[in-house]
């Protein structure tokens, strides 16, 4: 794929803009229009902010500006009419969309830099900050930029779940709230004493893109790692991926359509079948990926690494297993000669793929059979070619939601920014094979949908694609950037890398 | 047919075993790096024994865990120590579930120490510590103590035969779960917990109905009962045994 530029793409782009700018302020207009100007020569800080209901032509290619180089979003299907589109209109009660979470200039999630951008830009009065899950507690005066904190600072939505679990009513843990800075776990009309006894815990926006690779199921009809079936989409019969969702709830896009309309823009009722029918058929055809950067320059030319930028992503084959010949992201050899900056990218895919550590107590990675420790490669647990997802069922317990290997303060005590809560296992269930029967944790992950005490904590891996777009990392957003994410594996394994290590992995992802 | 099979299985698991020396104890596992692939060693009265290298969940043998003690049961090898230890065969590990921190030895690896050349992948279904095969339509799986899990050979040999039971217009499949025990080398005896058989049957039905095996073709039945443990046969004792019947 060319990267698309404002030369090559400038009519239909320079359509789009002024059909925006009849439903953007001036200054955002202003803004915007300088930004293209500025893409066609370096990648500079622009506003591009997709907003429901806007009606504007999304063209079939795209490129965004971000601070590592540039994103490219290809609407394989062609150019998308947003005009009534369900995907970009509001369908509920709060204005939002779809698109207001999942932002083309955001590899289809969204960064923390774009939310305080929303927030100067509006005052907080954008859809986005709605009281129900872009505030920390719907109680709170919603005027109040402390009341957003963890949507401002981490780029954190709330995610109520009811408590016991609406698949089983009988589970394995009790649940406590220890900690409770945001007060919504203890308030009387959402928390977990409520009349619907809910438990919230706070969650990025995962990436609405490239999801053939996300919703490809593993070979077979089985979760090798609970030697149990996958869930089947209940409409086909046909197995699932279970990767969809942090905690694996929605085993298709279409559940997970219908929740988000329900929970995170307060629609009534369900969505018609046509309006399925296309959020899902957009949501499937969209491809994103960096295909600039500002060390490596033109990720897509002729010659380069097969696996980057998003038409690559198009033409690979979903649900196809790491190995020699086909590693994760595909050869970087052809860089391996090339600029300084492009050796270490391909040394930083080296590392991904081949330097050993000690993987240990992660619960649904050393607990399957694998052993504990085992002495394993990043691509072992990211093992799916493009994605860099796990093929199976891939909710683990990398340890950044559970004490004492979080990402929080050093104890549950200490003042933080996220709930805690103490999950008690009842003594005929199976502990968690490594923190045991009472485990502090910011985020029970999976167990809140099954109530199982092996599952505290294990969080669905995510995408690696588009990274340089969508900081913060990690389902808490608690990886600033790249090298807190690298630090906090660094960290977690003892994984000893040097500086210079490090480095070769950032460049590595940066360019994703 | 049915003499001859028999007569391998007493081969296998039997006639072999009366002059080997069967081990089985509880004991602390402990990895070994090499420059290669790690390896899994348990000591037992003063002796370290091999149990397997790190594989992946393909392998016959699934590596124990740190942080949790390990029922070992495996016949004492022949031949040269292997990764600094005495080698088993037949060895089947057991995950104990509570968390025991003392368990927590990592060896570095040493210039004179090598893990052997990993065994091939057992071909799917074939692999001999989890699933035995009495011909197309009889299947035995083999379970680690006190647990419920079914291992990627154990799934695929289900599988297997609901594809036999679907392919034969059979007319139901029978599940006998087992509950079993273990004799330790100690004298003394482990017996799993009451209801280990109805969870190895439920999970086996569960995956039987989801594949499209009807439930009314279903026949369960349950030994809770744990047969009096030997030390030597105990391993496969923990055991769901399944049979499609023609009508």
């Amino acid at each position: 794929m060319t990267a698309p530029t404002a030369a090559n793409t400038g009519f239909r782009v320079d359509k789009f803009m002024m059909k925006l700018c009849r439903v953007l302020s001036l200054f955002l207009c202003v803004a915007a229009l300088g930004g293209l100007v500025m893409r066609a020569q370096v990648s500079q800080p622009q506003v591009q902010w997709f907003q429901a209901g806007a009606g504007v032509e999304l063209p079939k290619e795209l490129t965004f500006a971000n601070a590592g180089g540039r994103l490219g979003v290809l609407n394989s299907d062609g150019a998308v009419d947003t005009s009534g589109h369900p995907f970009f209109e509001p369908l509920g009660i709060n204005g939002r969309a779809c698109v207001t979470c999942h932002q083309p200039s955001n590899a289809m999630s969204l960064a923390v830099s774009t939310i305080r951008e929303r927030w100067q830009a509006t005052g907080g009065k954008d859809p986005l900050f709605a009281a129900i899950d872009g505030s920390d507690n719907p109680s709170l005066p919603q005027d109040r930029e402390n009341s957003h904190s963890l949507l401002l600072n981490r780029g954190l939505f709330r995610v109520g779940l009811p408590w016991p679990p609406a698949q089983n009513s009988n589970p394995e843990f009790s649940i406590e709230v220890v900690r409770d800075p945001t007060g919504v776990n203890r308030d009387p009309v959402w928390g977990l004493k409520s009349a619907k006894p809910t438990i919230s815990v706070f969650r990025r926006p995962r990436p609405v893109a490239n999801l053939k690779y996300v919703l490809a199921p593993d070979n077979g009809s089985f979760n090798v790692k609970l030697g149990v079936l996958l869930d089947k989409d209940p409409a086909t019969g046909k197995p699932v991926s279970m990767n969809l969702m942090a905690d694996a709830r929605a085993a298709t896009l279409a559940i997970q359509a219908e929740s988000a309309y329900r929970d995170h823009q307060e629609g009534k009722g369900q969505l018609r079948q046509d309006q399925l029918n296309r959020i899902i058929a957009f949501e499937t055809q969209v491809y994103a990926a960096q295909v600039f950067d500002n060390g490596a320059k033109d990720l897509t030319e002729a010659g380069g690494p097969g696996g980057l930028g998003p038409l690559n992503l198009l033409q690979e084959t979903a649900g196809v297993l790491n190995s020699p010949a086909k590693p994760v992201f595909l050869a970087f050899d052809a860089w391996k000669a090339s600029t300084e900056f492009r050796q270490s990218v391909a040394r930083g895919n080296d590392i991904f793929l081949n330097r050993t550590f000690w993987v240990k107590d992660v619960a649904h990675i050393n607990s399957i059979g694998l052993g504990n420790p085992a002495k394993r490669s990043c691509a072992v647990c990211h093992n799916a070619v493009m994605s860099g997802m796990d093929r199976a069922p891939g909710w683990v317990d990398l340890g950044t939601t559970n004490y004492p290997t979080w990402t929080e303060p050093k104890t549950w005590n200490e003042p933080g920014e996220l709930p805690v809560f103490k999950l008690t296992c009842r003594t005929d269930a199976r502990p968690h094979p490594y923190l045991g029967r009472v485990i502090y944790t910011s985020d029970p992950g999976r167990a809140l949908i099954t109530g199982k005490c092996t599952d505290i904590g294990a969080i669905t891996m995510g995408q690696f694609r588009g990274l340089a777009a969508r900081a913060p990392y990690f389902s808490n957003g608690s990886a600033r950037n790249l090298r807190e994410l690298v630090d906090y594996y660094d960290r977690r394994f003892d994984m000893r890398l040097s500086t210079q290590e490090k480095e070769d992995l950032i460049n590595f992802l940066g360019v994703l | 047919m049915k003499l001859a099979r028999a007569l391998v299985v007493v081969l296998l698991f039997g006639a072999g075993q009366l002059q080997a020396q069967n081990l089985a104890f509880v004991a602390c596992p402990i990895v070994r790096d090499t420059k290669t692939v790690p390896c899994w060693l348990a000591e037992y009265k003063g002796e370290i024994y091999y149990l397997g290298n790190q594989g992946g969940v393909a392998q016959d043998f699934y590596p124990p865990q740190l942080n949790h003690e390990v029922l070992v049961e495996g016949v004492v090898g022949e031949g040269p120590r292997v990764c600094g230890g005495v080698p088993l065969r037949m060895v089947k590990t057991s995950v104990f579930l509570e968390i025991n921190r003392a368990c927590n030895t990592i060896l570095p690896a040493e210039d004179a120490i090598e893990a052997p050349e990993s065994p091939a992948r057992p071909p799917t279904g074939e692999a001999v510590s989890w699933v035995r095969w009495d011909g197309p339509a009889e299947s035995t799986l083999f379970f680690d103590f006190d647990n419920d899990f079914l291992s990627l050979h154990t799934s695929t040999a289900v599988q297997r035969l609901a594809q036999y039971f679907q392919q034969s217009k059979a007319s139901e499949i029978q599940v006998v779960a087992f509950r079993g025990s273990s004799k330790l080398s100690n004298g003394d005896v482990l017996t799993e917990q009451r209801d280990i058989a109805a969870a190895r049957a439920a999970k086996v039905r569960d995956i039987l109905i989801g594949l499209g095996v009807p439930q009314t073709a279903l026949k369960v039945l349950l030994n809770n009962e744990a047969r009096t443990p030997d030390g030597i046969n105990d391993p496969w004792s923990r055991k769901v045994t399944l049979s499609v019947k023609m009508p």
